[in-house]
């Protein structure tokens, strides 16, 4: 399809050529007689001697092909494969059409209108009292009148109304539809923003254990810690034991409330010498509730509750280590502390795996956060 | 007013009406458009409508040998452009007198 003679220069060789690119779609006939008129034109062209380049004297050659094709009345580039992916388009459109569904959704849609018109007449009220905290359900107190507030509301709802019912012109329509998207949109990003600022003074609390907070001041991966239960290396249960954190602080837990049995108990902390009850002996201390609050028989009560069974670690002998690592002074009597100062740790020798994992057991308490 | 929009509109009574004077070659015809006034005439659009208008019966066309370069085009009005120009130059008119009443009128 080249051109009998090619034009003088280089740059016009490249245009053409350019072109021809552009027009490559096309029916060869129809492309070789549209590229004889360009290279006649190039032609024409460089007879005028004139200097400017061609892509600026035509512009580009894809500007120039495109120009030419709407001219010549033929398809834009592309423009014949896109079509069976409208007409796919366009079938699907009508399947979805004449689908049942579709109607039953656009009646319904039609018979939930005046709802829209009484939601969005509130709103126009609502969302600006809302954004000026001035917040109020149902009625949001306009400028901090609620009386004021219904009279607004109230009227623009009997406006929206109105609105809804008259015949509009497109552009208010258009307008209007707008406007109603905005407004519900904001709405709905304050109604989602309120409810996530509120969420944490009322309910979340005690679901979410991320964090040590409230009645549960400990919490591990399994939920609130309710007890501490201490073991010697030799798996002799501890009694009494004072517990720290790292800081020296006393090791605190939530009570627990809920009982494999179901009766309820209560916390009886061991006291000190000057009464002060000590919260960080372990193993916390339950006896059964006096006053009989269970639902319970008191007969049917377990009147001690065991120890879950746990898997202990079997250390080398401590005369291996040579390490005195077993405490002695740890025995199962109830040791009140006479004093808060925390004793030479003997868990601070242990290996760090010393720590048991309780194991829940028939007996064991089913944990505080049933609530 | 963008006049490069009105022009797709009358390129077609514009290059009938051109050729109808003297038969004339692609550049040539775009030059004579744009001597006459119609300076945003676009190139490819003059050689495009040619194209068309030689497609649809409305022109024919002759070759002329150059002495320098490649050969010319030459385009010639026939019966049927004639037809299709006096058609066109009709609504062209009607066209004209009705957006000129419309000016004229504008202030009433």
């Amino acid at each position: 399809m080249t051109a009998p003679i090619a034009p003088g220069t280089q740059e016009a060789r490249d245009y053409l050529a350019d072109v021809e690119h552009e027009l490559a779609d096309l029916p060869a006939d129809e492309r070789a007689a549209l590229l004889e008129d360009l290279e006649q034109h190039l032609a024409a062209l460089a007879e005028e001697g004139d200097d400017c380049p061609l892509v600026i004297r035509l512009g580009s050659p894809a500007a120039y092909a495109e120009e030419l094709r709407a001219a010549a009345g033929l398809p834009a580039q592309g423009g014949a494969r896109p079509a069976p992916r409208r007409d796919e388009l366009r079938r699907l459109l009508a399947q979805v059409e004449a689908h049942p569904l579709t109607g039953e959704v656009r009646r319904l849609w039609a018979e939930l209108r005046p709802a829209w018109w009484v939601l969005r007449g509130y709103l126009l009220i609502a969302l600006p009292s809302a954004l000026a905290g001035q917040w109020d359900f149902p009625v949001p107190a306009a400028l901090g009148s609620h009386v004021l507030g219904l009279l607004l509301v109230v009227g623009a709802i009997a406006g929206s109304v109105v609105l809804g019912r008259r015949q509009l012109t497109p552009s208010a329509t258009r307008l209007l539809t707008v406007g109603g998207a905005v407004l519900a949109l904001l709405s709905f990003l304050v109604a989602v923003g309120g409810t996530q600022s509120s969420t944490y003074v009322d309910y979340a609390t005690p679901v979410v254990y991320d964090q040590a907070v409230g009645d549960f001041p400990l919490v591990s991966r399994y939920g609130p810690v309710t007890d501490v239960l201490p073991y010697a290396a030799d798996g002799t249960p501890l009694q009494g034991v004072l517990l720290y954190d790292q800081d020296g602080r006393p090791l605190q837990v939530g009570v627990q409330e809920w009982w494999a049995d179901g009766c309820s108990r209560v916390l009886r902390q061991p006291l000190a010498a000057d009464g002060v009850p000590v919260p960080h002996a372990f193993p916390q201390t339950y006896v059964l509730d006096p006053t009989g609050g269970g639902l319970e028989d008191p007969a049917l009560c377990d009147l001690v509750t065991d120890r879950p069974e746990v898997s202990l670690p079997v250390f080398p002998s401590a005369a291996a280590t040579g390490t005195p690592a077993v405490p002695t002074s740890a025995v199962p009597t109830s040791a009140v502390p006479t004093s808060a100062v925390p004793a030479p740790a003997p868990t601070s020798a242990l290996p760090t795996g010393a720590v048991p994992t309780p194991a829940p057991a028939p007996a064991t308490p089913t944990g505080a956060a049933g609530n | 007013m963008d006049a490069s929009q009105l022009l797709k509109g009358v390129l077609d009574v514009a290059v009938l009406a051109v050729v109808r004077q003297a038969d004339g070659y692609g550049y040539d015809v775009v030059r004579r458009l744009r001597t006459a006034g119609l300076e945003g005439v676009g190139d490819a659009s003059v050689y495009g409508t040619l194209r068309r208008l030689y497609q649809a019966g409305a022109l024919t066309s002759y070759v002329v040998p150059s002495d320098e370069g490649p050969h010319r085009k030459y385009y010639a009005i026939n019966d049927r452009g004639r037809s299709v120009l006096e058609d066109s130059g009709k609504t062209w008119r009607t066209f004209v007198d009705a957006v000129d009443g419309l000016l004229d009128g504008a202030p009433a």
